[in-house]
C-alpha cells in the first residue's frame, strides 16, 4: 500500500471518529451548525481525497452524504431522528470500505453496489421531507448555495435535463467535485478552521510501533543507568555525572510513558453511539453521563479496556437500567441514567461503569448460579452478599432470563475480569438493590512498567507481580518442620488458623519434581526431608484463588520493565516475561494464575478462597485489622486499610523542612510522623536504617516512623466500662488495649504552622484511653 | 582461503561467492552465511528457564530485548555440563544473534573463529546416510582445504521450529 493510501485510510478514520462523536451530540443539538460543519467537513474531506485516488465506491456514498449534510448545514432542513440514522449508516458503510481498502488495498466489489445504491437512495429520500415546498427549497439550495453562483452555473449547464437534485449516480463526478469543493471553500473560511490549524500545528502523528520502540530504548537506558550507579558510587569523579545521568533518564522515562498516554475519551466517544442503538433496540430511555474525559491512559492499555468497558456498558443497559414503565411504577424517573467515570488514583486509574437501574438481585444470583451447576447448594447457602456478587464473574455465569442479542450468553463478565486481569488491573462490583450497579475497572498507569517483589529459588531471581501479592510470612530454620504441615502429602500452612495450601516453587519449576511424588508411592514425603533452612511463603492471591508460594529467598521490591518472551517460552504457560534486574541479571516474571492452576489449586482453592474470605469477614464484623507497630516503648495500631507499604531506609535520607522530617518517595513528599523519638535515637548512626510505615489519609499519603512492624491483627471494639459507648481511638490487639494512630492528625505540607507544636498522637490516645478504661 | 585463490575461483566458473562466519563446538567447525548474522555476543552466561524444552539454553539480554538461546551443543547430543568458554567459566559461551523468518533468536556455540569467503562450487548437500535429526538441522557442507564447512541455516534453528518438531 502506498504512503498517500496509508495516509488517506489514517485521516479518513480519524475524521470518521469525528463524525461519530458530531452524531451523537447533533441528536441533543440539532440546530448546532458547529457540529454540522464538523460532519460535513469530515465527509467531504473523504469525498474529496477518493476521487483522488480513484475509490469510486466511497466517493459515491460520500457525495450522498455530503449532499444531505449541505442541507444540514444550511439550514435546510433540520437533523431529526431519521436522517441521524441515516448518517450513521453511512459512517458504517464508509467505515466498511476503508476496512476493505486496509487489507485488500481495493474498494471491494459488487457485492456490495446493491446496498450502497440501497443507502444513496435512502440518504436522497432524506433530503425530501415530508412538504413539497421544502423539497424544492432544498433543491435549488443544493444546486445552487448562495454565493457560490458562477461556480454552481456549472453542473446544471452540464445536465440541463437532469433532475435538479444532483444525482450522484448520474452526474458527471469532476462536476460535482467541483461544486463541492467550492462548497468546502465556505467551511473553511469560518471559524472551524483557525482552531484545527492550531492543533495541527502543535502535534505530531507518530507511528505506534515506533514509539513501542522507544519505550523499550528507555527501559534499556534505565537499566544501564542502574548499572552504572552501582558502579559508579565509589568513585567520586563520576558521582556528579551519574547523578545527572540519573536525573536525565529519569525524565526521558517519564516523557516517553507520557507520549504513550491517551486520554480516555478515545474509547469514552464510542458510548453515545453504542447507547444510541442499544437502547433503541431495548427499548430503555437512558442518558450516558460521561466523566473525566480528560484521564489519560497509556495507549495499549486503552485498547485493552475498549472490549471489557463495551460488555459493561451492554450488561447496565440489558441487565441494569430497567424499562421505562417499570422505571416509572418505581418511583424512578423513566430515563436511567449510565455514569461513565475515569479517575487518577495514585498508581491507577479507575473506570468506573454505573447506572441507576434495578442493581443485582442477590437471590437470583444465587439461583442462577445452582441452577447452573456452578455451586452447590450447600456453598450458596454459606455465602455472604459479597461472594454472592462474585459469582457473577464464573465463566457461564448469566441471570438473564432469555439469551438476547446484546447479552445473556453467559460470556461477558468473565471476559471483563479476564481481559482486565491481563492487564494487572482489578474488577470491583458494588450493587444496591432498586437503586444500581457499579462497577470499578483499575487499571495500572502502563503496562510496560510493573512493581515487583524479586524471590530467589533454584538460585535464580523471579520477579513475583506485587498486584497478585498479599502478604508475605517468613518461617526461621528451627520452625519449618513444625509450621508447614502435610495432609497426605499436601503441604499446608495455617495461615491465622485457616489453612493455606503451599505451592514449592523450586518443585513446582523442576522436571520431576525435588521429593518423591507422594501419590506415586503412596508415602507422604516426611516434613524432616525440607531443608533445615529460612522458607519464605508469599501469599498470592490470583483471580481469586489464594495460596502461599514458597521461595527460598526474598530480595527488594523492584520496578521492572517487562519484556517479552519468545513464543516458545511463552507455552510454558509459568512466565508472563522476563526483566533485567539492577544488577544486569535476568529474572523471569512469574505468573501467580498459571502457578496456581498448573499446582492443581485451582478446583480446591475456589473452595478455600471463599472460606479465607469469609474468615476474613467474619474478622471484619468483630472489628477491623490494625497493624501492630512498636514504636519507641509504646504499641501503637495503624489501620491496616490505610497502610500502603512498608519501607526499611537509611536515615540519611530523611530531610526536614523547617522542624517537619520529610521523606522524597518516589518523587513524592511524605511528611513522617516521629512522636516517638526514633530520629533522635539513631541520630548519631550514620548508617542507621529506620522503618516507615507509609499510609493513606484522605488524598494524601504519610509515613509513621517506627523501631518494629510487630504483627497484623484483627481488632475488637471496646466499650466503655457500663455504657453503650464505643471507645474511640482504641482496641483490642492480641489481648492488649492500643492506642489508634490517628493519620488525620499528621499535619500536612506545607507547613504554615511551622513549629506550631504537632501533638503526639500516640501518646495522647494511649494515656487518655487508658484513663477512660480504667 | 586466501583472497587470491577466491579470484581465480570466480575466473574459472559462474560460482557465487559467499561469506561464513565460522564457529566450533566441540570438535567440529560450522559455518553460518554472515548477512543472517544481527551481532557476536561474547563470553555470555544466559539465565536458565526452568520447564523449558531442553534445547533452549536459556535467557538473554540483547539490545533492551530478552532473547531465547539455542543451544547447538544440545542439538547436537554433546554434553553440555563439560562446555566453557573461552576464560574458562562454566556456563559461559560466545552467542551468535541470529535473525530468522520467525524473529530474532540466539545461538550458544563453544567459540566464534574467523568469516570465511567460501564458493557455492564446493557446496553439497547433506548425504542421503546423515542421521535424519541432524539432517534436519544442517543444510549441507563446504569442501574446504582444512576439512569439512557445515552450514547451518537458521531457519532450521529457530526455537519455534525445534519446538513444534520435537512435539
Amino acid at each position: 500500500m502506498d504512503e498517500l493510501t496509508r495516509e488517506f485510510l489514517i485521516e479518513s478514520q480519524e475524521g470518521l471518529d469525528r463524525m461519530e462523536r458530531c452524531l451523537t451530540d447533533l441528536e441533543e443539538r440539532p440546530q448546532d451548525t458547529e457540529l454540522l460543519s464538523e460532519i460535513f467537513r469530515s465527509v467531504h474531506t473523504i469525498k474529496g481525497t477518493t476521487g483522488f485516488l480513484g475509490f469510486k465506491r466511497l466517493e459515491k456514498l460520500a457525495h450522498a452524504g455530503e449532499n444531505l449534510l449541505g442541507l444540514l448545514r444550511d439550514g435546510k432542513l433540520s437533523a431529526n431522528e431519521a436522517i441521524i440514522t441515516g448518517l450513521l449508516q453511512l459512517m458504517d458503510a464508509l467505515r466498511g470500505i476503508l476496512r476493505i481498502i486496509e487489507s485488500h488495498n481495493h474498494e471491494g466489489e459488487a457485492a456490495d453496489a446493491q446496498g450502497d445504491a440501497a443507502l444513496i437512495a435512502r440518504l436522497n429520500e432524506l433530503q425530501h421531507p415530508v412538504k413539497a415546498t421544502i423539497t424544492v427549497a432544498a433543491v435549488t439550495e443544493a444546486a445552487a448555495p448562495p454565493g457560490e453562483v458562477p461556480t454552481q452555473l456549472a453542473p446544471p449547464a452540464a445536465h440541463p435535463s437532469a433532475p435538479a437534485i444532483p444525482d450522484p449516480e448520474t452526474a458527471p463526478a469532476p462536476a460535482a467535485r467541483a461544486a463541492a469543493i467550492s462548497d468546502a471553500s465556505k467551511p473553511a473560511a469560518d471559524d472551524g478552521k483557525p482552531k484545527v490549524a492550531a492543533a495541527a500545528d502543535s502535534t505530531l502523528r507518530v507511528d505506534v510501533a515506533l514509539l513501542n520502540r522507544m519505550m523499550n530504548l528507555v527501559g534499556e537506558l534505565v537499566l544501564t543507568r542502574n548499572q552504572i550507579l552501582q558502579a559508579t558510587a565509589a568513585n567520586p569523579n563520576f558521582t556528579l555525572l551519574s547523578r545527572r545521568l540519573d536525573m536525565v533518564t529519569a525524565d526521558l522515562r517519564e516523557s516517553v510513558m507520557k507520549a504513550r498516554m491517551q486520554p480516555v475519551s478515545n474509547v469514552f466517544s464510542k458510548f453515545p453511539r453504542i447507547i444510541r442503538d442499544l437502547s433503541q433496540m431495548l427499548h430503555r430511555r437512558v442518558r450516558l453521563v460521561l466523566e473525566g474525559q480528560e484521564t489519560e491512559l497509556d495507549k495499549s492499555l486503552l485498547e485493552a479496556i475498549k472490549d471489557p468497558l463495551t460488555h459493561a456498558v451492554r450488561n447496565s443497559l440489558d441487565h441494569g437500567i430497567e424499562m421505562p414503565d417499570v422505571r416509572a411504577a418505581a418511583g424512578k424517573d423513566p430515563e436511567g441514567t449510565l455514569k461513565l467515570r475515569a479517575y487518577q488514583e495514585s498508581s491507577h486509574v479507575i473506570i468506573e461503569v454505573s447506572d441507576d437501574g434495578a442493581g443485582i438481585g442477590v437471590e437470583r444470583v444465587r439461583n442462577k448460579a445452582i441452577e447452573r451447576g456452578l455451586i452447590t447448594p450447600e456453598r450458596a447457602a454459606q455465602l455472604g452478599e459479597r461472594e454472592l456478587l462474585q459469582l457473577i464473574f464464573l465463566p457461564g455465569f448469566s441471570t438473564a432470563e432469555a439469551v438476547t442479542n446484546v447479552s445473556g450468553r453467559g460470556v461477558g463478565m468473565d471476559v471483563v475480569r479476564t481481559n482486565v486481569e491481563k492487564i494487572g488491573g482489578k474488577v470491583e462490583i458494588e450493587s444496591r438493590p432498586g437503586k444500581g450497579t457499579t462497577l470499578r475497572l483499575r487499571i495500572p498507569l502502563t503496562l510496560a512498567i510493573i512493581p515487583a517483589l524479586i524471590v530467589r529459588s533454584l538460585d535464580q531471581s523471579f520477579a513475583l507481580p506485587q498486584g497478585a501479592l498479599s502478604e508475605l510470612v517468613h518461617i526461621p530454620p528451627d520452625r519449618v518442620a513444625s509450621a508447614i504441615e502435610w495432609m497426605q502429602g499436601t503441604p499446608l500452612y495455617r495461615l491465622r488458623g485457616q489453612l493455606l495450601p503451599l505451592v514449592f516453587l523450586d518443585r513446582l519449576l523442576s522436571r520431576q519434581g525435588r521429593l518423591p511424588a507422594s501419590g506415586l508411592n503412596g508415602h507422604p514425603p516426611a516434613s524432616a526431608a525440607l531443608p533445615g533452612r529460612d522458607h519464605f511463603i508469599a501469599v498470592l492471591d490470583a483471580d481469586g484463588r489464594r495460596f502461599g508460594l514458597v521461595v527460598d529467598g526474598l530480595a527488594d521490591p523492584e520496578e521492572i520493565v517487562v519484556k517479552p518472551l519468545s513464543t516458545i517460552l511463552k507455552s510454558i504457560g509459568l512466565y508472563s516475561g522476563a526483566t533485567v534486574l539492577g544488577s544486569g541479571d535476568l529474572a523471569l516474571i512469574l505468573d501467580p494464575g498459571s502457578m496456581a492452576t498448573r499446582a492443581g489449586v485451582a478446583l480446591a482453592a475456589a473452595k478455600e478462597s471463599t472460606e479465607v474470605s469469609r474468615a476474613e469477614e467474619d474478622a471484619g464484623s468483630m472489628g477491623s485489622r490494625y497493624l501492630l507497630v512498636e514504636a519507641g516503648q509504646r504499641r501503637a495500631a495503624v489501620p491496616l486499610g490505610d497502610v500502603l507499604r512498608i519501607e526499611r531506609i537509611p536515615f540519611s535520607r530523611i530531610e526536614y523542612i523547617g522542624y517537619r522530617p520529610v521523606l522524597n518517595f518516589e518523587g513524592q513528599l511524605l511528611p513522617i510522623e516521629d512522636s516517638a523519638g526514633i530520629f533522635a535515637s539513631v541520630a548519631g548512626e550514620p548508617d542507621a536504617q529506620i522503618i516507615v510505615v507509609v499510609c493513606r489519609e484522605g488524598n494524601r499519603q504519610v509515613g509513621i516512623a517506627v523501631s518494629h512492624v510487630l504483627d497484623v491483627a484483627a481488632g475488637n471494639e471496646l466499650f466503655e466500662a457500663g455504657s453503650q459507648h464505643r471507645a474511640s481511638g482504641v482496641t483490642l490487639l492480641n489481648d492488649h488495649v492500643t492506642g489508634i494512630v490517628d493519620l488525620g492528625a499528621i499535619q500536612a505540607l506545607p507547613m504554615d504552622s511551622l513549629g506550631g507544636g504537632y501533638s503526639s498522637d500516640w501518646s495522647q490516645v494511649s494515656e487518655t484511653t487508658t484513663g477512660s478504661i480504667a | 582461503m586466501s583472497s587470491k585463490s577466491a579470484l581465480a575461483l570466480r575466473k574459472d566458473s559462474a560460482a557465487t561467492l559467499l561469506e561464513m562466519c565460522s564457529v566450533r563446538v566441540g570438535e567440529t567447525l560450522f559455518g553460518v552465511p554472515i548477512k543472517h548474522i544481527l551481532e557476536i555476543v561474547g563470553n555470555t552466561r544466559p539465565q536458565a528457564v526452568p520447564l523449558a524444552p531442553e534445547f533452549v539454553g536459556g535467557l538473554v539480554h540483547y539490545r533492551g530485548d530478552v532473547l531465547t538461546t539455542v543451544s547447538l551443543r544440545h542439538l547436537l547430543g554433546m554434553p553440555v555440563e563439560s562446555s566453557e568458554g573461552k576464560n574458562g567459566n562454566v556456563g559461559h559461551h560466545d552467542i551468535l544473534v541470529l535473525e530468522s523468518s520467525g524473529g530474532i533468536f540466539g545461538l550458544l556455540v563453544d567459540s566464534v573463529g574467523e568469516v570465511l569467503t567460501v564458493s557455492s562450487d564446493d557446496y553439497e548437500h547433506n548425504p542421503s546416510i546423515l542421521e535424519e535429526h541432524r539432517a534436519a538441522l544442517f543444510a549441507g557442507a563446504y569442501k574446504l582445504a582444512q576439512g569439512l564447512l557445515i552450514m547451518l541455516d537458521p531457519e532450521r534453528l529457530d526455537p519455534m521450529r525445534l519446538g513444534a518438531a520435537a512435539a
